[in-house]
């Protein structure tokens, strides 16, 4: 008997709702066993890899639409900070240096800030690294192809770094990141087997594509509340919107309207095929949750979450109280994650009786 | 430029950048073809700069490349080891700083029938040193009958009380040996150590021949080329041939972590056999003495453990308190049979360097057999006739640590200043059991591209044995390394050493050399 180890119960509720002798054994894909180390690599491998991508197009989507709006009409490089999530860390970094009398914040320093700055710990450039780690850790458990095209990545991002900081030059380096996000989903989806190393990694990318949906729809509906709809910015504002999240097809061919605040809300929040929507993200995860043991207490969040999406009232959001409502889907996909994380990564869980002792 | 050479025009080379270089005809050309390797013994290349008969299709089509292809399928070489993330760790004032692996584009060739014997010397070594093992740790019959002293069983650091009396599954301890092979300035082939421990190495001579196959894919077929890939196949089945449970074992690799010199190796190998990497919070040993994996699915029981993490850290219950790469209870575990630790803890018993100079003897007495494989005569300081020997003849020796591995610690006294010399003096005189001294064997040389043309390195070789429950396997060929400073002895990669891939080709020996095998006793003439 270790003094360290002694089996303890879990400090979850977990075993009162998994009940191995009730499951379905048929459930479970295969026998090869996922360490909960390497799930949490994938997981997070899916989730950084996402995120990378995600603001590599809002990046790349701001750029273009700055150039489309009227003088004096732009709403700056602000908003792609708080999309990001980032607008006090990069206050802290950059009004100390930056002339105090200069209010707005300039294109090269939210830019710089974005791709790679120091102190963004969710930069494209911080999120492709922790991918490369995050890959390099569970390279036994994903394809040789898919490590390589992520370390090729990280490598042709880190030597062209540079390159980025013209407005041409940063196109082609947020494209370069963009292609090779979807390159290396590309080889996953081609050669991985469906277990459940690839189920984490779902999950992973679909909360990071759910939370990055709804940053979206918060940062750029601010701006666009108090405009009329018969403002012909308005639709442009709109499309700038879905465009952010490669939605503006997929848009056009699923909704007969405009581009609106109801019919843009409606498909990105509840659109059950387009892979960017919240709802859809939602059944993917909860999907691939279904295969894996012990998952009801995160399926149940997931429901929950696919809940709140279904039934919002998106004509009244339109106008109004948009940000609240998103609130509450954003801690609803955090309490996903802090399920799964429970269930999965914390180290004590351990006190579960061996899954092969009877053999 | 038409340039002749030896027995016939290698057609035409461009020469590289000095303008100023004169034509043929004139001193000779500044590239590579001026090629002797002269005094050493080349492995490409003959007195006189003739290619060997196994590697004249390839000197003649290196010649029609010429520098500057051959610079350009370096620079790709490089790229794609860069882009595949084939690195090593070397540690600089306690940091470990990640690099690409250094490897050379021009294969260092061996004939078939050398290689034959080779394998034959290594799985014979390998079969000794295990019943050697177990024998240190049962009966010591080869003390009792005076084959060993007893201090170099029972009085080495590698000696582990904790094994006494253990029969580890298929009675293998040491189930991975990576050999280093040497041949001197006539080619004949000697043993210089024998790695039981964690040797590492394979992942870079599987590599190796990948990137060749990109980078010459048109030499494949010019020649018959033994393949590297049944390694892993090979390793899978040892691994399971060992396995203390009945049915399909659950197999895993042990890792230090991702911070470790050779975590490259370890996340490559498991990824090849399709098997987790475990590090050692990720296993538990429970009250039934099993080890068990925590996976997304609780606890699951292993097997067989590869593990790659130094014996004194395996089990922070028995050896080192404060490891945190162990597993507590892992020892106990093993000891009780229910599970398999690949190699075998205590096995680095006979890798150690004096016994090293017994090898030759515990051949014979285990195996009633003559050694096929030379060892290199080796003085032990701790005798005093032979220290003395040592001291007065410094310069001509190669100095070395009695228990360290990876070049660390190593003097080569001819290359060496007169206060590394004085320096080691002291230390041999010091601890005298701590070294031990062998004559300086010029290392054969293989053509490496260097910033001046292709030019003569020192090389070694390092091949793997396997020994299973279900027999040996030897790697066809195996990571030749090659020390990338002029003159320089030191190839390993954490000294600044480089790389090569190694063809074992069906193609003549060459009459001239012999093999250098199974003549005499086993130790050097």
């Amino acid at each position: 008997m270790t003094a360290t180890e002694s089996p303890s119960p879990p400090v979850t509720t977990t075993d009162q709702v998994t009940d191995d002798e009730g499951g379905d054994p048929d459930d479970k894909r295969s026998d090869t066993m996922l360490l909960a180390r390497m799930a949490e690599a994938v997981y997070w491998a899916g989730r950084h890899l996402e995120r990378a991508e995600g603001t590599a197009r809002i990046v790349q989507v701001h750029t273009d639409a700055h150039v489309d709006m009227p003088v004096g009409e732009d709403v700056g490089w602000e908003p792609l900070l708080a999309i990001a999530g980032v607008d006090s860390e990069f206050a802290e970094r950059y009004s100390a240096a930056a002339g105090a009398d200069d209010a707005r914040a300039a294109e090269e320093d939210v830019i710089e800030f974005l791709l790679h700055g120091d102190g963004n710990a969710s930069s494209i450039l911080a999120s492709l690294t922790a991918a490369r780690e995050n890959l390099r850790t569970a390279r036994p458990v994903i394809p040789r192809e898919a490590w390589e095209a992520c370390n090729n990545l990280w490598l042709s991002s880190t030597d062209h770094l540079s390159e980025a900081d013209s407005r041409e030059g940063r196109v082609r380096w947020l494209r370069r990141v963009i292609a090779g996000c979807q390159f290396i989903h590309g080889i996953l989806l081609g050669t991985m087997s469906r277990d459940e190393a690839m189920s984490f990694l779902v999950i992973g990318q679909n909360i990071e594509r759910a939370d990055l949906t709804t940053r979206v729809l918060d940062v750029r509906s601010e701006n666009l509340q108090p405009r009329g709809a018969d403002d012909p910015y308005d639709v442009v504002h709109w499309m700038a919107v879905l465009r952010s999240l490669s939605a503006y097809q997929p848009f056009r061919r699923a909704m007969p309207a405009r581009p609106q605040g109801d019919s843009t809300l409606r498909f990105l929040l509840q659109d059950d095929r387009f892979p960017r929507a919240v709802g859809a993200c939602l059944t993917e995860a909860r999907a691939q949750l279904k295969v894996l043991p012990h998952s009801e207490r995160a399926q149940e969040s997931c429901q929950n979450a696919s809940m709140v999406v279904a039934s919002a009232p998106v004509a009244r959001l339109a106008v109004g109280g948009l940000s609240e409502f998103l609130e509450d889907v954003q801690l609803a996909l955090v309490e996903i994650h802090e399920r799964i994380d429970d269930t999965y990564f914390r180290p004590n869980f351990v006190g579960w009786e061996p899954a092969t002792a009877t053999r | 430029m038409d340039l002749t050479h030896g027995s016939g025009t290698l057609g035409a080379v461009t020469a590289p950048t000095d303008s100023s270089a004169p034509t043929a005809g004139d001193l000779g050309p500044p590239g590579w073809l001026s090629y002797d390797p002269d005094p050493m013994y080349d492995e490409l290349v003959g007195p006189g700069g003739t290619p060997r008969p196994a590697a004249e299709a390839l000197w003649h089509h290196l010649a029609q490349l010429g520098p500057e292809a051959l610079d350009e399928r370096q620079a790709a070489a490089e790229r794609e080891i860069r882009a595949i993330g084939v690195t090593f760790t070397v540690y600089d004032g306690g940091v470990g700083v990640d690099r690409p692996w250094p490897f050379d584009i021009i294969p260092r060739i061996i004939p078939r029938d050398h290689w034959q014997l080779i394998e034959a010397g290594l799985v014979q070594r390998l079969a000794a040193l295990n019943l050697f093992i177990d024998d240190c740790y049962h009966d010591q019959r080869a003390v009792s009958e005076g084959v060993v002293p007893a201090d170099l069983v029972t009085g080495s650091p590698n000696f582990r009380r904790e094994c006494v009396g253990v029969d580890p599954p298929g009675g293998i301890w040491a189930h991975i040996c990576g050999s280093d092979l040497i041949r001197d300035d006539q080619g004949f082939w000697y043993v210089l150590e024998d790695n039981l421990r964690v040797p590492s190495g394979v992942s870079y001579l599987l590599e190796n021949r990948m990137v060749t196959k990109h980078i010459f894919p048109e030499m494949f077929r010019h020649y018959s080329i033994e393949p590297v890939d049944p390694y892993v196949g090979h390793l899978a089945s040892t691994l399971a041939s060992v396995s203390p449970s009945s049915g399909n074992p659950t197999i895993v690799v042990l890792t230090p972590g991702i911070y470790n010199s050779a975590y490259f190796e370890h996340a490559f190998l498991a990824q090849q056999l399709g098997v987790e990497l475990v590090e050692g919070s990720d296993l538990v040993v429970l009250d039934d003495d099993c080890v068990y994996a925590r996976t997304i699915d609780g606890l699951e029981r292993v097997d067989v453990i590869y593990r790659r993490v130094d014996d004194l850290f395996i089990d922070p219950e028995v050896f080192h308190p404060d490891s945190m790469l162990g597993v507590p209870g892992l020892m106990r575990a093993w000891t009780a049979g229910r599970v398999a630790l690949v190699n075998a803890p205590g096995a680095g018993i006979a890798d150690d360097k004096k016994v090293y100079s017994y090898v030759p003897d515990i051949i014979r007495f285990y195996l009633n057999e003559e050694p096929i494989l030379w060892t290199i005569p080796t003085y032990r300081c701790s005798d005093p006739g032979s220290r003395a020997h040592v001291l007065a003849n410094l310069p001509e020796l190669v100095v070395k640590p009695a228990n360290e591995s990876g070049g660390y610690g190593v003097l080569v006294g001819s290359q060496a200043t007169a206060g590394e010399l004085a320096l080691a003096a002291e230390q041999i005189r010091d601890d005298p059991n701590r070294w031990v001294a062998q004559p300086i064997i010029q290392l054969s040389t293989a053509p490496t591209l260097c910033d001046e043309g292709i030019a003569p390195r020192h090389v070694d070789l390092r091949p793997f044995t396997l020994l299973g429950a279900d027999g040996a396997y030897v790697t066809r060929g195996g990571l030749t390394r090659v020390a990338r400073r002029k003159g320089s002895l030191v190839v390993n990669s954490s000294q600044g050493g480089g790389s090569k891939d190694t063809w074992v080709v069906d193609a003549p020996a060459d009459p001239g050399v012999a093999a250098g095998f199974g003549a005499g006793d086993g130790s050097a003439p």
